[in-house]
């Protein structure tokens, strides 16, 4: 079980708002987790539920408004400057849109060097050697493509060189966030192969953050599903998936769709839509859609409690309870 | 009209955008028919000329710049190279067609319930009450809460799945037999995504409608389509009943998009079986079959004699390919 390695992220009721004192907005509101070294978390939730926000609070490329991220020991969230800086070599982040992260106009060889530019960490003969073998891992050959511009390559390809980049350093941790949802199908299933092949040659720990659940699933250790900024429930992806005990989960899971004729095609589906993280429900804030929800969730937030071996759900009515 | 023959007929339809460049044939010699009351889906990545040919169906296309040949027919009216005029009799009242971004496809400026009046009052000729109360009733339809005070909101109070329904309020106000909806729910949440598959499905049986679902997601087709059409690089490479072309596909490009997809069922860290390479440039297509430079099974045929539809079986299954997978046996 991954709870006898070290954790190499450990997050505790990280909170982010936006806006002014009247209209806050939390769309993050105190969240905890860790990732241990070496595996991957799936974070999974629908949109505007916090999951990229909080994927972006641990780079800091937003900044938090409260709690504690501590990588390899280290308190993040009060880093400044330089440490700050030097922090970000060993996190890297992975964005959705592969076009417009790179710099249409820059050739390939010094997007990928920009990060040891950066740092000057190779130079000259060793720093092309150390670009030609990153190309090299992520499939794109840099003798024929190294000096091209980033703006003639497909999204797949620029995915690639994305990576390519993040690896400079050699990060621990790489934060992907929906980082195959722009692609085709036969090009998301490459890219997935090639993080799979990267992480293990490069004892990477990651933050897979999307919302196809079944990509998740493909990747992950154990995943994370977050709703209105808050994680309801998280565990090893094997069981979550299998006995989803949120009420929550099992409607995501029900909605997901399966390339598959015989499965069953109307699911019970959830009904309306979350409401406004700007004013969100007292109590569990899944309760105004929740089938099962009573006082209590009105009433009473349910916290993050043990159900089974490192699963954890926050909810007053377990499904495992329900079907007793 | 008799419901034997079929609603749409489309003969060997042929789309060429002129570009400086040369011309891009982004869909070739495409041949489907669609019966009354089915659900034909659309399929292939991006690219491989889906949305061009549902919009080329029903005779949407630039006015300069495309050679459009072959023929569509919907109703028996032939919709290739029809007079604007003769379009617009068809457009809203026979076909409806459904766009992919529901946040672009309504006019932010313009309240919900006049976008829906439009087309009742100028093409159904109902007086200003009787389109407000109809409007109100196809809001009703789609599961819009409290339609009478969101007939007079605006789009941008709305959600994207809400907008969505909207959009499919209007396109149902003409009483349409064929909808066409281009990717009706990509961009929208899952469980979003769920409920308006699920009103799709219903208002197709309860209106009598036919719909046509242009979607890259095999998910989104495999339980609500009856047939399906797989599209690459502008071709039809497989057609088929929809449980033919999941559990017997001959296509080697219908099989890898069943199997690069990530499966639920699947447990963790499952190797997804990938083709190398990515679509073709429309612009420079390959001489032989479009597949051919990806394909495991390419032979030197392939390269050079592209291949046509060939019939699987009597069952109305067709697949183009000159090396096509074996039918598994015992496979019901």
């Amino acid at each position: 079980m991954s709870d006898s390695r070290q954790p190499l992220l450990k997050v505790r009721d990280l909170t982010v708002t936006f806006g002014p004192r009247r209209r806050r907005l939390s769309a993050v509101a105190g969240v905890s987790f860790e990732i241990y070294e070496g595996e991957t978390l799936g974070l999974v939730g629908e949109s505007g539920c916090g999951k990229s926000t909080t994927g972006r609070a641990l780079m800091r490329i937003v900044e938090p408004s409260g709690g504690s991220v501590e990588l390899d020991g280290v308190e993040v969230t009060s880093l400044k400057g330089a440490a700050l800086r030097r922090l970000r070599t060993r996190m890297q982040m992975i964005f959705q849109d592969p076009i417009s992260s790179l710099n249409p106009r820059r050739r390939v060889r010094d997007i990928v060097a920009e990060p040891l530019d950066c740092w000057q960490s190779a130079k000259g003969e060793d720093r092309r050697r150390v670009v030609d073998e990153l190309l090299h891992q992520v499939g794109i050959d840099p003798d024929l493509y190294g000096e091209r511009f980033a703006r003639q390559f497909s999204g797949g390809q620029c995915q690639r060189i994305s990576i390519a980049r993040s690896l400079a350093m050699k990060p621990k941790l790489l934060i992907c966030d929906e980082m195959v949802s722009a692609l085709d199908v036969s090009v998301q299933a490459q890219i997935l192969n090639l993080l799979e092949d990267l992480k293990a040659q490069y004892g990477l720990t990651l933050l897979f953050i999307a919302h196809d659940l079944a990509v998740v699933k493909n990747v992950s250790d154990r995943v994370a599903v977050m709703y209105l900024g808050k994680i309801c429930e998280i565990g090893p992806s094997d069981t979550l998936y299998e006995s989803p005990e949120h009420p929550y989960t099992s409607f995501l899971l029900g909605a997901a769709l399966e390339a598959d004729p015989d499965s069953p095609a109307h699911r019970e589906v959830l009904s309306g839509e979350p409401p406004s993280p700007l004013n969100p429900p007292s109590g569990c804030r899944f309760r105004t859609r929740c089938p099962l929800a009573q006082d209590r969730c009105t009433s009473e937030e349910p916290a993050l409690r043990e159900v089974g071996d490192g699963h954890r759900v926050a909810c007053h009515f377990p499904l495992s309870l329900e079907r007793r | 009209m008799s419901d034997s023959s079929p609603l749409l007929e489309v003969t060997d339809l042929c789309t060429t955008f002129t570009t400086p460049t040369g011309p891009v044939a982004a869909v070739s010699g495409v041949s489907f028919t669609l019966n009354h009351d089915e659900t034909l889906g659309i399929v292939g990545e991006s690219g491989s000329g889906k949305t061009v040919l549902s919009r080329t169906v029903m005779g949407l296309q630039p006015r300069r710049n495309v050679v459009v040949t072959g023929s569509s027919r919907l109703n028996g009216v032939e919709l290739v190279g029809a007079s604007e005029a003769e379009k617009r009799r068809v457009w809203g009242l026979e076909v409806a067609m459904i766009f992919q971004d529901p946040m672009t496809s309504l006019n932010p400026v313009m309240r919900i319930g006049k976008q829906i009046d439009e087309i009742l009052r100028v093409r159904r000729g109902l007086s200003r009450s009787a389109a407000r109360d109809r409007a109100i009733e196809l809001l009703e339809l789609v599961g819009i809460p409290s339609p009478t005070q969101r007939y007079r909101e605006y789009p941008g109070a709305l959600s994207g799945g809400m907008r969505q329904r909207v959009v499919i309020a209007a396109a149902l106000a003409g009483s349409p037999q064929l909808l066409m909806a281009d990717e009706p729910t990509t961009g929208l949440d899952v469980t979003i995504q769920a409920q308006i598959l699920n009103l799709l499905d219903d208002l197709r049986a309860r209106l009598r409608m036919s719909v046509v679902l242009v979607t890259h997601d095999l998910g989104v087709v495999a339980t609500r389509t009856s047939r399906l059409v797989v599209m690459y690089a502008g071709r039809v490479v497989e057609v088929g009943s929809t449980r033919d072309l999941f559990a017997r596909h001959r296509m080697p490009y219908t099989r890898a998009l069943l199997e690069g997809s990530p499966r639920l069922s699947n447990p963790a860290h499952t190797r997804l079986v990938t083709i190398p390479g990515r679509p073709p440039n429309l612009a420079q297509l390959p001489a032989g079959c479009s597949f051919a430079p990806r394909c495991a099974y390419a032979t030197a045929q392939c390269h050079v004699e592209r291949p046509e539809l060939q019939p699987a079986d009597g069952l109305g299954h067709y697949f183009a390919c000159w090396n096509p997978l074996p039918t598994p046996t015992g496979v019901s």
